[in-house]
């Protein structure tokens, strides 16, 4: 039986938190906000009101500590989910999420363990500046012992969520702000993901796109263009990082042989060159030509949207890549066209009006 | 020795105890061995020992790169302490921790871990985690225990068992060193706890030093207690070599904080003997003033102590040299026991990464 709901990115988040804190009793959500007017975008919206003050709370300004507080609850039955509205705060709670809950469990021999989720938020545009919309998720999955997950759609959002909260390690999960207003099905009676693997989001025989987080959406609107010109593009979301699902990537290739990386990260900060590092060892000879990779230029993005403009890359990129590896160079100015929006690059869609 | 009690007699031969543990782990220290950073507590036996005289085994102690002591005095296995050491499977964390992280979860020590502050906010987590438990607000939660083995097993079932009282609040100690008090998360830590008046007992050991670094080139002059008092918590100072007085402060603080009075602080002075880190003596690096070392040996807890249970017939010659006897006699056999320990198999080595 399917129990499927339509529902936004954002209001998967809250119907599985909601659900988490009635499953689990000693599941605990905290964070800077979770409880004030704007329940961080809506996303923790009403579940004061109906799991009471203790449960579900703001907290001091205090990353590292009350991460090393979440830690303890956990050693101590609790399941605490702690929610940090920019993942850029996040930096303060490194040493107690790299040196405490990633290594907990296996310093001390598995007698112990760390139920902990850490909700963090990244995002692009709309003049959140260099330290309010960064994309670190490749440095938290180069830490041994921590999991993390980037879902792209509300239905994965919503169970990976849930298996978040259920799993019995620290799990850090990551939200693209841009995706919290996108809505899609979610399926409750759908078998969860089980924060596992990537996902077959579109299939098609000529190029492989692997995409992180938001940029699968992006190359989803770059393969819905290519296919009117007879381009069949397959799309993976990559919504694991770890462990990083090189073999549905590798599957892919074995049919198309050609495969472009999609990232919403710089380039020197991507998953991609985890991701391809190991496809090169695994299966290199298996591509056509050498992979390319799409994700932004390796510096801070400034807070003017006159330059934030031309500092992201989306749909249009992708096309006109996949167009030159596949040697289709007269396509570009027509796709180009078709992809073209007067949308300004730094707003997710017109009725954003900021900030995040 | 003004408060002296019927549990002197008791509190020195804990103290005695680790002090004759730790000048064993000294002596073959050098024998290449126990091949890990190894920071011994000679000297400051006192303050684990006043404190952890009040705890029941469900209260919970969590502790630093120092911990020997505190492990000790909680109850922790000292035959799993040695193995640890020395990297066997039967050591306390199968030989992946050495002597900075300890833990026996039957005995309420729940870790040790070398990161200066590490553990501060961890101590303040898992007090909030009893408070919700014991308040209702998460019915039906049981620690999250992992995985264990039939030698684990056993050695948990050769433990003192103790009734658990249900209406008991557990109460949680913290214990770290003056160091750790310049840690933003010392600080952080102590602020959630006054407000959410967590069953939360910081216990500070002032040695004065940080590795080598005198107090005085780290912190303005002034009472390292009167900052947690200016954070909300019911904070007292005193001297950490007179085991009676550590049990009586320890005494009213873990009596208030299981009493739900919220956190307590006591800040207790004290004084390293050996090298920071290692089997050694390091007066002869001159940066203790001269002399200071030397003060404090004549100010040793255990002389103290040993001195009035002689002039106050609370105890006599003989029966002080049992103890000995008797400590030698546990430390020996403790020795032998995880010298026959099991070299943790190569394999093991990437086991319980992930539960």
């Amino acid at each position: 039986m399917r129990n499927v709901t339509m529902m936004s990115y954002g209001e998967a988040i809250r119907e599985a938190l909601d659900d988490g804190l009635a499953t689990y009793p000693e599941m605990i959500l905290i964070g800077e906000g979770v409880s004030d007017p704007k329940t961080v975008f809506a996303t923790t919206q009403g579940l004061r009101e109906k799991y009471g003050a203790e449960r579900v709370l703001d907290m001091p300004l205090a990353e590292n500590g009350m991460t090393g507080i979440c830690i303890g609850a956990a050693l101590g039955g609790m399941r605490p989910v702690l929610v940090h509205q920019r993942i850029d705060f996040a930096l303060l709670s490194v040493d107690q999420l790299v040196n405490n809950a990633a290594k907990w469990r296996y310093m001390f021999d598995g007698q112990q363990q760390v139920p902990l989720v850490i909700r963090v938020i990244i995002g692009r545009g709309w003049g959140q500046g260099p330290q309010h919309s960064q994309s670190l998720q490749a440095m938290f999955a180069q830490v041994p012992g921590l999991k993390v997950v980037m879902p792209t759609t509300a239905g994965d959002a919503y169970h990976s969520m849930l298996d978040a909260i259920a799993d019995n390690n620290p799990v850090l999960f990551i939200e693209h702000r841009w995706l919290h207003h996108i809505k899609g099905e979610v399926d409750k009676n759908r078998s969860p993901s089980a924060l596992n693997g990537a996902a077959l989001l579109r299939q098609g025989g000529d190029i492989t796109l692997a995409a992180f987080s938001h940029m699968t959406i992006e190359a989803l609107k770059a393969a819905a263009v290519l296919a009117k010109h007879g381009i069949d593009a397959e799309v993976l979301d990559m919504r694991c990082l770890t462990p990083l699902d090189v073999d549905s990537v590798a599957r892919s290739i074995d049919k198309t042989g050609l495969l472009l990386v999609a990232d919403c990260a710089p380039e020197i900060a991507s998953m991609a060159h985890n991701l391809l590092s190991k496809l090169f060892q695994s299966h290199g000879q298996r591509l056509k030509q050498p992979p390319r990779l799409i994700a932004y230029p390796n510096h801070p993005v400034p807070t003017s949207h006159f330059m934030a403009n031309h500092y992201y890359p989306g749909a249009e990129e992708i096309a006109v890549t996949v167009l030159e590896m596949l040697n289709k160079q007269p396509l570009k100015q027509t796709v180009k066209m078709e992809l073209q929006s007067d949308l300004a690059r730094d707003l997710p869609d017109r009725s954003f009006t900021g900030p995040f | 020795m003004a408060q002296a009690t019927a549990e002197l007699k008791q509190l020195y031969f804990q103290m005695l105890r680790i002090r004759r543990i730790e000048e064993a782990i000294a002596e073959r220290y050098q024998q290449q061995e126990m091949r890990c950073p190894t920071h011994l507590c000679i000297g400051e036996e006192a303050i684990a020992v006043g404190v952890s005289a009040h705890l029941t085994p469900q209260d919970k102690v969590f502790s630093n790169h120092r911990g020997h002591g505190h492990y000790l005095a909680k109850g922790g296995d000292l035959r799993r302490l040695l193995a640890e050491l020395y990297g066997f499977a039967e050591g306390c964390c199968g030989g992946r921790g050495g002597s900075m992280h300890l833990t026996d979860l039957a005995a309420g020590f729940i870790a040790s871990t070398p990161i200066v502050g590490g553990t501060v906010p961890l101590a303040g987590g898992y007090a909030w985690a009893e408070q919700m438990k014991k308040s209702g607000a998460a019915q039906g939660c049981a620690s999250v225990a992992g995985g264990t083995t039939p030698w684990m097993e056993e050695v948990e079932r050769s433990r003192r068992p103790e009734p658990r009282t249900p209406e008991a609040t557990n109460v949680v100690v913290v214990f770290f060193g003056d160091g750790c008090f310049e840690e933003g998360v010392m600080h952080e830590t102590m602020n959630f706890a006054a407000l959410k008046k967590l069953p939360l007992l910081f216990v500070c050991e002032n040695n004065q030093y940080s590795v080598m670094t005198p107090l005085t080139e780290r912190q303005p002059e002034r009472d390292i207690y009167k900052i947690a008092a200016a954070h909300g918590l019911q904070a007292v100072s005193g001297d950490g070599n007179q085991v009676d007085q550590v049990y009586a402060m320890a005494q009213t603080a873990v009596a208030n904080a299981r009493a739900g009075q919220g956190p307590q602080f006591l800040e207790l002075h004290t004084h390293r003997w050996p090298e920071h880190c290692g089997p050694n003596e390091d007066d002869e690096l001159g940066y203790r003033s001269p002399g200071e070392l030397n003060g404090w040996k004549q100010r040793c807890p255990l002389l103290q102590t040993r001195q009035f249970l002689l002039e106050s017939r609370l105890s006599n010659e003989s029966e002080l040299a049992e103890m000995e006897r008797v400590l030698a006699d546990e430390i020996e056999q403790a020795f032998q026991w995880s010298l026959r320990g099991n070299r943790p198999s190569i394999d093991s080595m990437r086991h319980h990464l992930y539960a």
